[in-house]
Formats: structure tokens, C-alpha cells, sequence
């Protein structure tokens, strides 16, 4: 079944003159400088936690304006094990919003905790607000989630947490780059945790994860969570997992880095070009005051959202929900006991949210379609 | 003259036909599961003869999906040895177990006499483990498993390619385990697993958790994790399959110089049994020797990377405080512990390099 999905999902993929994503040509922009990245980690015979991802590490917390980072396997593990490191009991509740990708709450129920939701701001993030009132003396920690690339509201939150003593744990895995005030997200909580899928706009050609923090006991901790719980060859401190950023995955991501921020401006152009063309038509993202958004999704609101979605569809443009069922509604929360009243803001949203194709290398001419579809779907219909 | 422990630079001298491959993959931008993974899991099953091979991102994690896939959850015990790499036990923490040890046999191998005693009604599996590329007594496990109702995992990470009688290690087991490490006979570039099953549910299950529960793109069935196979490593695993058969018999004709270099020195180093029948792969080459610390500092002094797995029995690590164990409770396992050693075996180890490793055992016992 998953292999007929695949195959019907590449027949459709092909036939997009507008897809929703171009890894093969974002890649081949640097096709000759990963494959020298490659060739430099075979030359060394050193394919686990050996120089690349020492160096990729100073690099990445250069980046993010912090003093440490830590690769991980993936985003998803990334937050597992700074949640494990918090050792949470049976029953302590962390905070995090049900619109976000399934990890951030699955990373809670993982880590032994229970994940609470509380509802988002028009912004789409965590609404700093209603946030109080879901503390509890169970609750242990805070995960924030700057969904899309745009910042959560981070001076609220961090005063609130700051007030109640909770770590925050910003989950960014959809934001590097992203600042607020000019301080960039990653910076702001305990640690952050963030994600190099292949959709991400800093990416490995496979799985990568990075967390980013000031401490460096949390540093000294993952260290070994990463990799078995060991101190050293012969020494093993306490039970972990292997989640160790792969070696390769950070020679190639080092070349990545390296173009991040001319492709986030490339990103940041095309959505602004978007936000001027679509404003009549839809709600676009527009920045709040002191946000530098990254857009790794661009999207936009309207209240005729699945005809517009199925609009484009037909038309060449792959247009996607991000995410079309909010966590606190899906099988896997049952036990949680929530229910479709509960987060009202989140309902609304995701009841509006379209994701339109939105990458360094969408053209203008791409991009003009779009546009045009989306005012004939407006005037036509 | 030098005897590396690490081959990889000299098994990847050659490099154009995998860089040709990761050219197609890149071109693909296919980076997430996807034919590349499908492909490798297609041919690493029908390689084994087994229905279904599913792709993790580690050893571990393949470890840690099998022992789910049989039901294993928090309250359970499960069975192991204390003489393996960390992750054997750490997946059993992991996948919220209660590890429960049994001492091994002079083989290095779980001691199959000693499992019913560890049997108890919360034993959700036992986790034999095919240590050093060695397969245990699988007839044996199966028939105990069998006779008290539990599923047999297979921890076969080191033992890509070792049979007995001419089966395969990682298909006697319900849901079984590899690791695909650098260091491990099947190796990619970076760390990788498969889990490998007949099970229908079981590989159901396993597809979905490896990859957040999700059913599709919208849907999550259960909490899962991200536990999968990177396409990279699938598309260097896939041509590194090709040779696996050739360089298993590399390591095994090494072994079997080695075994028959040191005959004479019985009574100060030697080879565990080898039963007839059972194939090994000499993930490690590992020997019983008297004086063991001399001898590997003496070694290495003359150029030989000789190592130790392990010096410190799992039961007496830090991490495993709270199980309760002590020192004296897995006698040959602890006894080991001071005496094995690992030799480089592997396929690029000359016949030059065992006469010279023999010589310097030699001149050290003398």
C-alpha cells in the first residue's frame, strides 16, 4: 500500500508544473561541492561523531548566536532526549500547541511526560495569554514551536516561564535563521531543538537534528544520550539511544550552511513578492513588529480553502495543508481526552490554512502563475 | 609493520561506482524513505529469504522497533546476555523492559542451560545475541521460547551474512535486529539498521512507528519516532550487499590462519569452539588470553591494534546500578571480561600481517 502511495504521489509530483518542493534542483546548485564533502569524510575513514560534526556544531551555534550546539539524528530525537534529560516522571505535564507537526507532542509522550496543549494567537504560535492558565504543578517545561519560520512570542513566554521556574524548550525546527528584535531563535529558551529534513530550509539529504543552548551541562548530557550513554569506549552511564548526527549528513550540511542565509533571502523575497501579489485575495503572513520570518512553509488563509486548494490542484500548483488534523484530534492522543472544542483558535485556523510552493529556486514566472490562478479562482468562482 | 583495526579507508578506496549512485539519488531528491530505501529493503530481504525488511536509522533503533514489534512494554523482562555492546541492553531500557541477564558459554555465547531459570511470568522475549558475529544455539533458544510461549528476538547486528547449517542469522526469531555501523560486515557510510520479519502485523507495526505513527501524510495511529533509513545510506548499503558473500569468506579464511597460527599456545591463548555447522563472520576475531592486558599493551606497542570487548561486563556498568546485580553473578561472563581479546581479522588483513601478528604472540609467551 505505502509503495502504491509513493509510486501515485511521483506520477502526480511530475505532472506539477509548480511543485510543492525541488530538492533535485536546489541540490544540483551544489552537487559538486557535496560531493567533495563526501569524498573529504571517506579520505578520513571517521563516519561516526568524528570532525565534520565537531565542526559543524561550532558552526551551527555561531549561527544560532549561542555558545553550544549538539547534532542529533533527527529533530524528533533532538527534542526526545532534551526532554529525557529533564527527567520527567509519570504524570509531569509539558506545554506545547496542537497545531505543530506530530513530533513535538510525540517527543513529550516519549520522554515518559504528558503533553498538554493551549491554543495559538492569530499569529499561528502559542498564545502567550492563555498560557498561565495552563500551568499546572506538574507542568515542567514549555515547548514553544516557531511554526512555519516565524517566531513564537518569545518575551512573553520566557518571562512567564522565567516567573514559574519552567525550562523552555523552543522547538525550531522549522525556523533557523528566524530572529525576533534581532535575536535569533534558538537562543531564547533553555535549549532549542531543530530539524534538517529534507523540507527544512537548512537540510541534509536524509535525517539531521541539532540542539542549540547556553549550558553546558545540558551539552555535556547529550553528549552522551546520543550516543548509548556512554562516557567513554568502556564506560556507560546511564540507558540512551543511539542518535547520533551522521558524520556525512554534517560534511554536507556544513556546504549548506554556507548558502543558508542567501537562500533565506531568496525565500524572504519570494514571500514578500506573494504577501503584495495575494493580499487582495487571501490573508498572507505578514511579519509582526521585530520578527524576521524564514517561511519555511508560506501560508496563506482563506475561508473557501479546500475549492481553492482543489482549484490549484487541477491546475499544476501542488498546494498543502501543514497541518490538516490538529494533534490533540489524532488517534494517537485519544487517551489525552481532548476534544474538537477545545482549541478554538487552532480550529478556526486549520480550517483556513493553505501552503502554497515557496522555495529559493521557485521562479518568478512559477510564482506569477500561482498568483494568477488564485485571482481567476476569485473572480470566477 | 602495521595491523589496523579500521578498514574503511581501504574498503572505500574505490569510490566512482557509489558517487555514481548518490549522483542518481541526489538527482532524485528523494530524501526521505522513498524507492532508493524501498529498493535496498526489497534486496537485503530477498538476500535473507525473509518477507519483509524494514529500514532503521540505527542498529539500536532496530533493536529497540523489534523488541516493540513483539509486544514488549513497560513491565516486561526480557532476556539477554551481559557480554554485548551497551545498545543490546539499552534498547531493552528503551522500549521500557526490565533487562534480565544470563551468564554466556565458552563460546562467548548466551548460555542456553541457564535461560528457563531466568524465565518469569513477565518475560515478554528473549534477546539471544549473535556476539562477535557468532550465532548461538538458535535450536536450542527456539525450542525454550517455544515450549514457554516467547517470542525470540534476534539481536543479529554483528551477524550479517552468519548461518547455521546453512539458515541464516536474523531468521530464527520472530522480529530480528541489524546494524549496519561502520565497523559491522554489512557497513554504510554513517550508522543504519533493518529489522527483518515474516510477520505481516509485526512489519506493519515497524513501517509505522519507524516514521511518527503516521498513516499517511495527515493521519498519526500511534506515537512513533523517527527511526528510519536514510536513502544515502540505503544506496551505499545496497552495492556494499553486493560483496557482502565475498568478504564474509575473506574474514573466515583469516580466521581460520589465525585459529591455526596459534595452535600449540593452548594453555596461554586460544579461539573459543567451533562447532561444525555454524558459520561465522568474525565481526570481532576474539581470543581467551592468560596476562590479556600485557599482551594487548604489548601488541600495540609493536603495531597491532588489538582491542578489548569489553572490559567491563554490562551488568557492572553505572547505567545499570539499579538492576540489582553484583559482581560474582555471571561468573564466566565476568572471567571473560579479563581474559578476551580482538585481533584484526578483516578482509584486508594480509596472510603477512597474520604471520606477523602470530610472531609477536609468540615472542610474548616465550
Amino acid at each position: 500500500m505505502r509503495a502504491f502511495l509513493v509510486k501515485i504521489n511521483l506520477i502526480i509530483m511530475t505532472h506539477y508544473p509548480v511543485p510543492y518542493s525541488a530538492l533535485a534542483t536546489e541540490a544540483a546548485l551544489v552537487k559538486a561541492e557535496l560531493m567533495l564533502a563526501v569524498e573529504n569524510v571517506l579520505d578520513s575513514g571517521r563516519y561516526i561523531l568524528g570532525p565534520e560534526v565537531a565542526a559543524f556544531e561550532r558552526e551551527f551555534a555561531e549561527y544560532c548566536q549561542t555558545k553550544f550546539s549538539v547534532g542529533i539524528s533527527n529533530g524528533t530525537s533532538a527534542l526526545h532526549l532534551v526532554l529525557r534529560g529533564l527527567g520527567l516522571k509519570d504524570g509531569d505535564e509539558v506545554i506545547t500547541v496542537p497545531n505543530s507537526f506530530v513530533a513535538s507532542a510525540a517527543a513529550i509522550a516519549l520522554a515518559g511526560g504528558k503533553p498538554v496543549f493551549v491554543d495559538i494567537c492569530h499569529c499561528g504560535n502559542m498564545d502567550p495569554n492563555q498560557l498561565e492558565d495552563a500551568i499546572t504543578e506538574r507542568t515542567r517545561a514549555i515547548i514553544p514551536v516557531h511554526l512555519t519560520g516565524r517566531p513564537a512570542e518569545m518575551k512573553s513566554i520566557m518571562e512567564i516561564a522565567g516567573r514559574r521556574s519552567l525550562f523552555v524548550l523552543e522547538d525550531a525546527a522549522q525556523a533557523v535563521g528566524a530572529s525576533l528584535d534581532g535575536k535569533r531563535v534558538g537562543s531564547w529558551g533553555d535549549a532549542a531543538c531543530f530539524s534538517m529534513h529534507p523540507l527544512k530550509n537548512l537540510h541534509a539529504f536524509g535525517d539531521g537534528g541539532m540542539v542549540s543552548t547556553q549550558n553546558p551541562d545540558i551539552v555535556a548530557r547529550l553528549q552522551k544520550s546520543r550516543n548509548h550513554g556512554l562516557a567513554n569506549r568502556e564506560q556507560c552511564d546511564f540507558w540512551s539511544f543511539n542518535s547520533r548526527l551522521d558524520e556525512m549528513q554534517a560534511a554536507m550540511l556544513r556546504v549548506q550552511l554556507r548558502h543558508l542565509d542567501a537562500w533565506t533571502e531568496a525565500r524572504r523575497n519570494l514571500a514578500l513578492r506573494y504577501n503584495d501579489l495575494l493580499r487582495p485575495y487571501v490573508e498572507v503572513p505578514d511579519e509582526g513588529p521585530g520578527e524576521r520570518c524564514v517561511f519555511q512553509t508560506y501560508v496563506v488563509k482563506s475561508d473557501r480553502r479546500d475549492e481553492l486548494k482543489q482549484y490549484l490542484n487541477e491546475r499544476g500548483v501542488e498546494a498543502l495543508i501543514h497541518y490538516a488534523t490538529p494533534i490533540h484530534l489524532q488517534p494517537a492522543a485519544k487517551e489525552l481526552g481532548y476534544s474538537v472544542a477545545d482549541f478554538p483558535r487552532t480550529m478556526q485556523h486549520v480550517g483556513k490554512i493553505l501552503s502554497l510552493p515557496l522555495y529559493p529556486t521557485l521562479t518568478h514566472t512559477q510564482q506569477d502563475h500561482v498568483v494568477e490562478l488564485v485571482s481567476s479562482f476569485y473572480q470566477t468562482n | 609493520m602495521q595491523v589496523k583495526y579500521s578498514y574503511l579507508d581501504q574498503q572505500f578506496a574505490e569510490v566512482d561506482a557509489y558517487f555514481k549512485d548518490l549522483h542518481e539519488l541526489v538527482a532524485s531528491g528523494e530524501f526521505t524513505l522513498g524507492p532508493f530505501v524501498e529498493a535496498f529493503e526489497k534486496k537485503f530481504a530477498s538476500y535473507l529469504g525473509v518477507k519483509h525488511a524494514i529500514g532503521t536509522n540505527t542498529g539500536t533503533g532496530a533493536l529497540i522497533l523489534s523488541l516493540k514489534a513483539v509486544g514488549v512494554q513497560p513491565g516486561s523482562e526480557v532476556i539477554t546476555v551481559a557480554n554485548t555492546f551497551i545498545a543490546t541492553v539499552g534498547a531493552i531500557v528503551a522500549a521500557g523492559a526490565r533487562p534480565v541477564f544470563v551468564d554466556c558459554d565458552e563460546r562467548y555465547q548466551i548460555d542456553v542451560t541457564k535461560i528457563e531459570a531466568a524465565i518469569s511470568p513477565k518475560t515478554a522475549a528473549i534477546l539471544p545475541v549473535h556476539w562477535a558475529g557468532c550465532p548461538p544455539e538458535m535450536d536450542k533458544i527456539l525450542e525454550i521460547a517455544n515450549r514457554n510461549g516467547i517470542p525470540v528476538v534476534e539481536d543479529a547486528c554483528p551477524a550479517v551474512g552468519a548461518k547455521i547449517n546453512g539458515r541464516f542469522a536474523g531468521t530464527f526469531g520472530k522480529v530480528n535486529a541489524f546494524s549496519m555501523h561502520p565497523l559491522k560486515p554489512l557497513n554504510v557510510w554513517g550508522d543504519g539498521g533493518i529489522v527483518v520479519t515474516n510477520d505481516d502485523k509485526a512489519a506493519d507495526f515497524l513501517r509505522l512507528y519507524r516514521n511518527h505513527g503516521l498513516l499517511d501524510r495527515d493521519h498519526v495511529e500511534i506515537w512513533g519516532v523517527n527511526d528510519r533509513l536514510q536513502p544515502f545510506q540505503a544506496v551505499v548499503g545496497s552495492r556494499v550487499l553486493d560483496t557482502v558473500e565475498t568478504l564474509v569468506e575473506a574474514r573466515i579464511r583469516n580466521a581460520r590462519l589465525l585459529d591455526v597460527g596459534l595452535k600449540g599456545l593452548e594453555s596461554c591463548i586460544r579461539p573459543p569452539r567451533r562447532p561444525q555447522g555454524y558459520r561465522e563472520v568474525y565481526q570481532l576475531y576474539l581470543l581467551t588470553a592468560s596476562r590479556r592486558d600485557e599482551l594487548v599493551k604489548f601488541l600495540v606497542s609493536r603495531g597491532v591494534e588489538a582491542k578489548v570487548h569489553y572490559p567491563i561486563p554490562i551488568h557492572l556498568q553505572n547505567a545499570a546500578r539499579d538492576l540489582g546485580y553484583a559482581r560474582g553473578d555471571f561468573p564466566v561472563c565476568e572471567r571473560q571480561a579479563n581474559e578476551v581479546l580482538t585481533l584484526p581479522a578483516h578482509q584486508h588483513i594480509t596472510p603477512d600481517q597474520i604471520n606477523f601478528m602470530i610472531s609477536i604472540i609468540r615472542e610474548f609467551y616465550r
